[in-house]
Order: structure tokens, then C-alpha cells, then sequence
């Protein structure tokens, strides 16, 4: 497929970039995101999160099975600014910014 | 708010589970993102069989399905929220919604999570332009909104879900100029409908090669073993299968795994339908996707189970509904699908040292588990 | 173009909705989506995309993709496939990320 093909449309970025990302050293969904800002986006890598995969599984050769999926945060959907903050109950959000998963440790089965 | 169980997502699955805890005395809330309950049922005009005893063994149009469910919600207690998509969690595990106003979290005893599933995109150069779709978009368009999405259209995949969406729009007046398939052969398996479309091009072993037009699809050439071919369209449909919806699980902390029959990675989750987060349950496609029947009998199992762990219902009840559940189940579901399932299930009480109760060793005579 | 005679479902209604996309009168159905709408009124670029300025339209149809993106009574990048047009709502493409730093903000 040509190259410059785009695979994240929010972002708009391309075969080429993500590629270009594992050349630089990307191993995950998650490395290629904060290298390019492919799955940043407004949809949060619901679209690509599948295209991704299948490009880093051919690029390395690996089976589909073992290329994770992106982590995925709050908020899950859209949301204004002024719906989470406006008549918002003051409960404590689960932690935005830090991990609840530690470095390394994935939450596979 | 405050309610024993707090189901996500208003399609069959959820809307089942509803009423199946409705009917034990439950309080119940069903919050889902459209402005209308049913979920991808809403546009299932086509005719559905092995439906569950319930509705009868007969076929019945999913449109059909879909308004009695939304009646029976209707005249029961179950408490819709609709307009209202689930954005994240609370420390204290509770589920934040949100309707677009204002964001509150909704405090429950027991949660089922049934956002269903998610239509795969395909990449080509073009995918991007206005009149590139999903095929599940197309149909919403038809049968929902009654607009046409176009003239002339190429489709994208030739698996069941790709040739009865080609079927409805060509009753709809809508031309399919192609089937475009990388496989060697067609994959719908219903020979039926592969015969209605007889007169439709199909191209194996053959991909999209570019879709342009001016700020729209107006035309699309195809890779085929004998060369490009060009058809001038305005539509154009991928239907690369589903997998299922995940960043739900992924917030309420729940572990995943990978089984490719069932759609991919998913929330694992033992016979239950309990996920690895105790509080969470899960239903319908986004416990693999399958056929119709399974997601109304999911939806029915992971309600037994939160009643039976609330106390709405005995153990002793709830081990013969679900026995039940899981009889029907495995006589409706596809055997690819089941099997992986059943796997995956195994797999699951293996690792977390829980015996799978003699109820489900036996379905289909002990077949399953060799 | 709407579709006048389905060949499986009967219409429940008929109730027309009038609104706007970038200042042109348009006719709907009640209970339509925005995007349904606009395309039924032959309408299918509805903004473009934020870096390239390409062209977008509906896609994923179940507001999961954010490719259908307009403007809806002043408020930017409302997902128009999840939306249900209304009488007199004043509709623009998507042409550009919202203006947070502008003076409307403070900033």
C-alpha cells in the first residue's frame, strides 16, 4: 500500500510516519502515540486502533495476538470542559494522570 | 444516583439483562449515549433466526425485536437514562456519566457493561473522503434516517454483515457496482444471500487501490489478479468485520485477553460473565462478537449472576437459569465462536483456580472439553 | 435524498424540521441526525480535517469517530451523527479546531 496512506484520520498520520516511529524505536501503539500523536485525536484511537496494530504486527513480524492495544483515558468520550466541571457532583476522579498500572506491568490476563 | 444495578450501554444485550433484574425485584438503570434505546438493533431490518425460547423459534425481523424490548423497558421499572455515555470512574469505583450538561456519578451495587461491539475500518488511499463509510453507517442511514447515502456504491468485504447491508441497499434502489474481497472467495456463509446478489461483480484476491473525487467519492479503482478496474460511484462501504468496545473495561480496570474468534482482545470474563473487576459484568458483543441469540443470552447471564450476588435470587436459582442460559446458548451460537469461547472460559477458571460447575462440563454432552 | 417508500419499514411520521448549514435553508425530517439531514439534502463534505484541510464526512455513523465534526448554535466540533436536527438550528461546516485563545475566552 502507498506510504503515504493515512491511518489516523484525526491526526492524519500515515503508513510512513508510524513506520518511521518503530525505525526510531517505537515497540507499542502507546510509543508510536506520544512519537507522531497517532490515536490523540479527538476519537482517542477508536478508529485506528486496529490499522495500528496490524501495521506494527507486519512491521515486526509479530503475531497479531501479541501487539497490545493503546491505553485508553478519561474521558472515554467527548465531553466539554464545562459538563465536567459544571453541576459536577465533587466526588474524586480515578486517577487521570497517573497510571493505575504500574511501568511494565500490563493488565493482560 | 444511586441504584442496585447500573447497566451501560441501552442495545439487546442491555435492555435484556434490564428486564431479566426487573423482573427479580431490582432497582435498575440503563444509561446509554443515543437518544434512543436498541442500540445497532434499530437497523436490523433483516430477518433474525435461532432467536432464544422467549421469542419464539421463528424468524423475526431485528426491527421487531428491537420495539418489543424498548416496550417491555417501557412498562417496567427500569429506570433510561438516554443521552447520557459513560466518560470514566470515580475512586471509589463508581461510574461517571455525563449528558452533555453536567457529569455524575451513579453509585452501584453491581455494574453490566454492554457497549457492544465496533466496526473494523479498512486503510486505502482515499478511506478519508466524504462517501467513504462503514457498512454498518450505510444501513443506519437507510433504515433509521430513510436518506440514501448514494447512487452507486462499492462494497468493501463480502462477509455476511457486507452482503445483507449490499442487500438492503439494493432494495433501497441503490446500485452495488462491486464486492471487493482480498480473500480468494467470498466469506458469507448464507448461500441464500449470496444468491440474491448474483448480478453484483464480485472481485477475489483484490483490494482498493485509491478512491477520489472532489471533496467527495467519485470514483474508485480496484487491484483485481487481472488488473485495475474503475467504477464511477458515490458510495463506498467497508465491512471488515467488529471487534469489541473496550475503553469501558479498560477504566473500570478490568484484565483482557486476546481471542481472535471472538472479535480480537476483549475483557476477559469467567461463566458468570463476571470480569476480573468483581463489580463488573459484561454482555453482548463486547463479550465476542456473535450471533443475536448469544447477545440477548449474555445479557441474561451476567443479569442472573449480579441478582444472585446481590441476593435478589438463590444460588440455587441462579445455577439453573444460568444452566439454562448456557444449554441455549451453545445449541444457537456458531461452533467456531463457541468454541472459542468455551476456550477462553477455560483458560479463565484454569488461571484463577475456579471450577467450572458440572452444568457447563456437560453442554453438548461433555463435547466441548474433549 | 430521502427515501420515500422504504421496502421494509413503514414511516411513522411525516413532521418536517427547517434549519441551516452555512446560512442556507435546508428541510428535514424530524427526529433526523444532522448529518442524515445534510445528506439527504445532497450535503456530504461536512468540515475538514485539522491538519491537511481535507475533506470529512460521516463515517462511523455511531459517534465514535469525531469525522463528522460541525458547528451547531455557535458550538464547535459537535458530532453531527448523534445529534437530532432542530427547528431553526444554525449548522456550519467544520473548518477549523475551536479558537480557545481568542478574546471570547479571556486570553
Amino acid at each position: 500500500m502507498d506510504k503515504s496512506t493515512i491511518v489516523c484520520r484525526c491526526e492524519e498520520i500515515n503508513v510512513d510516519e508510524i513506520e518511521t516511529a518503530m525505525k526510531n524505536g517505537a515497540e507499542t501503539f502507546d510509543d508510536i502515540k506520544r512519537l507522531t500523536r497517532c490515536g490523540m485525536g479527538p476519537c482517542q484511537s477508536k478508529t485506528c486502533l486496529n490499522p495500528v496494530r496490524e501495521i506494527i504486527a507486519e512491521y515486526t513480524g509479530k503475531p497479531l495476538a501479541d501487539i497490545r492495544i493503546s491505553r485508553m483515558r478519561m474521558p472515554l468520550k467527548l465531553v466539554r470542559m464545562s459538563a465536567l466541571t459544571n453541576g459536577s457532583e465533587g466526588g474524586n476522579v480515578a486517577s487521570v494522570f497517573g497510571e493505575s498500572v504500574e511501568d511494565g506491568e500490563t493488565n493482560d490476563e | 444516583m444511586e441504584t442496585d444495578l447500573l447497566i451501560i450501554g441501552g442495545g439487546p444485550a442491555g435492555l435484556h439483562a434490564a428486564l431479566t433484574a426487573d423482573r427479580a425485584g431490582a432497582r435498575v438503570v440503563v444509561a446509554d449515549e443515543s437518544f434512543s434505546l436498541g442500540g445497532q438493533l434499530r437497523q436490523q431490518t433483516q430477518w433474525l433466526s435461532n432467536l432464544p425460547g422467549q421469542y419464539g423459534y421463528g424468524k423475526k425481523r431485528g426491527t421487531w425485536v428491537n420495539e418489543q424490548l424498548i416496550n417491555q423497558v417501557g412498562a417496567s421499572n427500569v429506570q433510561v437514562l438516554k443521552k447520557h455515555t459513560m466518560i470514566g470512574s470515580y475512586l471509589n469505583g463508581n461510574i461517571g456519566v455525563s449528558d452533555g450538561d453536567k457529569t455524575f456519578e451513579i453509585q452501584s451495587r453491581k455494574n453490566i457493561i454492554a457497549p457492544g461491539a465496533q466496526e473494523e475500518a479498512k486503510v486505502f488511499p482515499g478511506w478519508t473522503l466524504p462517501g467513504v463509510m462503514t457498512a454498518g453507517a450505510a444501513q443506519i442511514l437507510i433504515n433509521r434516517e430513510k436518506v440514501l447515502p448514494g447512487k452507486r456504491a462499492v462494497m468493501v468485504g463480502s462477509n455476511d454483515f457486507s452482503l445483507e447491508v449490499a442487500r438492503q441497499l439494493n432494495s433501497c434502489g441503490i446500485t452495488v457496482e462491486a464486492i471487493v474481497e482480498e480473500k480468494n472467495q467470498i466469506i458469507c456463509s448464507d448461500g441464500e444471500l449470496v444468491k440474491t446478489l448474483e448480478n453484483v461483480p464480485v472481485y477475489t484476491n483484490s483490494t482498493i487501490e485509491i478512491v477520489t473525487g472532489a471533496g467527495e467519492v467519485e470514483h474508485v479503482v480496484i487491484q483485481t489478479p487481472d488488473g485495475l478496474k474503475e467504477v464511477n460511484v458515490d458510495l463506498v462501504c467497508i465491512a471488515n468485520g467488529f471487534s469489541p468496545i473496550l475503553e469501558p473495561f479498560e477504566i473500570m480496570n478490568c484484565h483482557f485477553v486476546y481471542q481472535k474468534e471472538l472479535g480480537g482482545w476483549l475483557a476477559a470474563y469467567n461463566i458468570h460473565l463476571q470480569t476480573t473487576n468483581p463489580s463488573c459484568y459484561i454482555a453482548g458483543n463486547a463479550a465476542g462478537i456473535t450471533d443475536f441469540g448469544s447477545i440477548l443470552l449474555t445479557g441474561e447471564i451476567a443479569a442472573l449472576s449480579a441478582l444472585e450476588a446481590m441476593g435478589f435470587i438463590s444460588s440455587a436459582e441462579g445455577t439453573e437459569q444460568k444452566s439454562r442460559c448456557w444449554r441455549e446458548l451453545a445449541n444457537l451460537e456458531s461452533e467456531k465462536v463457541l468454541q472459542a469461547r468455551t476456550e477462553m472460559l477455560a483458560d479463565y477458571h484454569q488461571k484463577h483456580e475456579l471450577d467450572l460447575p458440572d452444568y457447563f462440563m456437560k453442554i453438548k454432552g461433555g463435547k466441548m472439553y474433549g | 435524498m430521502h427515501i420515500s417508500e422504504h421496502p421494509v419499514l413503514k414511516e411513522k411520521s411525516n413532521e418536517k424540521v427547517f434549519f441551516y448549514f452555512n446560512n442556507h435553508r435546508l428541510e428535514a425530517k424530524k427526529g433526523q441526525t444532522v448529518a442524515a439531514a445534510l445528506m439527504a439534502n445532497g450535503i456530504r463534505k461536512l468540515g475538514v480535517s485539522r491538519k491537511l484541510s481535507q475533506p470529512r464526512g460521516l463515517y462511523c455513523s455511531n459517534g465514535r469517530c469525531t469525522s463528522c465534526f460541525v458547528t451547531i448554535n455557535g458550538l464547535d466540533h459537535v458530532i453531527s451523527c448523534t445529534t437530532l436536527v432542530e427547528n431553526n438550528m444554525q449548522v456550519f461546516s467544520n473548518n477549523n479546531d475551536p479558537e480557545i485563545r481568542g478574546e471570547k475566552y479571556g486570553n
